[in-house]
């Protein structure tokens, strides 16, 4: 596959998981970015033999792990507010809220919700992160009701 | 708003962001590379620099006492010792494997940053040893040309200042460190965790 082709198909999806792992839209778009840098370097490397999506959603798990190394900025959780909307003014509060709520859970939990909801399936998920298939299919079903939790308590407010 | 028939997936599709155009990227990438290239030569510049600079005291003033040379070289030594020693802990990331799953990936990064606090402390405090050694056996012979009460406050005021770095500089630098490395530690320590609770 080459780069040009992995980067159309891939961007939204990476920029997606970077986003639900720090909801602030530049800081997302920078580490996509970073992801398919390493993605560029890597690719040759890259052998047939396991999946190419397997293969990217690991290097853009890991980059977003190491952001806490360089996370000098504050984190998602405590931004202030307007910052990070005030970009996203044209996207539905519903799906803003979604990703607000990923981005408070614990990090591991982030990343493995994220790839769920972008219909990679649990075996996948679970050779990304590197956990048991029951494992990963326990978190998700806690992870989920979890959300849906957070989403009832702010229809109350 | 009604959380039971929301749809997650739905949602979270909703999200795009504008692909940067690829030119931008290889642009980006292009930097990276210049950068590290003139992070890589800046430190050697500086390396070479106060050798020359060593190197051009021993010619030019001609010492006589193998005391002086040894000083010369336990100086040298010192400072290549500790960049290159710098450069190695950076180069320590270029080995990780960023296509290695989650679980083993942050194993690795954790022995990584714990080799790194084991080379920043072993290495900064055989630095200032030699550097300290270094500097002692450099004056000796200068100061066999002066009075004695000369040369004892010469060897006192170096003493105190080695002494002030021992024990002052050497502890602040080295916490500021280790607290800066063991902060990282003990958040992917935490991220590890997260990944083995059941």
């Amino acid at each position: 596959m080459a780069f040009e082709e992995i980067y159309n198909t891939y961007w939204q999806k990476i920029f997606r998981l970077c986003m639900g792992f720090t909801n602030d839209h530049d800081l997302a778009q920078d580490m996509a970015q970073e992801t398919f840098i390493i993605v560029w370097k890597q690719l040759p490397k890259f052998r047939n033999e396991s999946n190419i999506g397997t293969w990217i959603y690991r290097i853009a798990t890991n980059n977003c792990l190491r952001q806490i190394e360089k996370q000098k900025r504050f984190p998602s959780a405590e931004m202030p507010k307007n910052i990070t909307e005030e970009k996203q003014t044209n996207i539905e509060p519903k799906i803003q809220l979604l990703y607000k709520f990923i981005s408070e859970l614990k990090e591991t939990d982030r990343i493995i919700i994220s790839l769920e909801l972008e219909n990679i399936n649990q075996a996948e998920i679970a050779s990304i992160v590197g956990i048991s298939e029951a494992n990963t299919r326990v978190k998700i079903h806690r992870i989920k009701e979890k959300l849906t939790q957070k989403f009832k308590e702010n229809g109350r407010k | 708003m009604d959380a039971s028939n929301i749809d997650l997936n739905e949602l979270w599709a909703g999200q795009n962001s504008d692909k940067p155009v690829l030119k931008d990227l290889h642009n980006k990438m292009d930097g990276f590379k210049k950068n590290y290239r003139r992070k890589i030569i800046r430190t050697n510049l500086l390396l070479v620099l106060t050798s020359v600079f060593i190197v051009f005291i021993w010619v030019y003033f001609q010492p006589e006492l193998i005391t002086t040379k040894i000083g010369i070289v336990l100086v040298i030594l010192a400072m290549a010792m500790f960049i290159l020693s710098t450069t190695k802990s950076l180069e320590l990331f270029n080995k990780i494997d960023e296509t290695d799953d989650t679980q083993h990936y942050l194993k690795k990064l954790l022995a990584i940053k714990e080799k790194q606090l084991y080379i920043q402390t072993t290495i900064l405090n055989l630095y200032f040893v030699l550097l300290s050694l270094g500097i002692g056996l450099y004056m000796y012979e200068y100061t066999l040309l002066m009075s004695t009460v000369w040369a004892v406050f010469a060897y006192g005021l170096t003493g105190l200042w080695i002494l002030l770095n021992w024990f002052f500089i050497r502890p602040k630098q080295m916490k500021k460190q280790q607290q800066k490395i063991n902060d990282i530690i003990d958040k992917f320590k935490n991220i590890q965790s997260q990944l083995n609770q059941e």
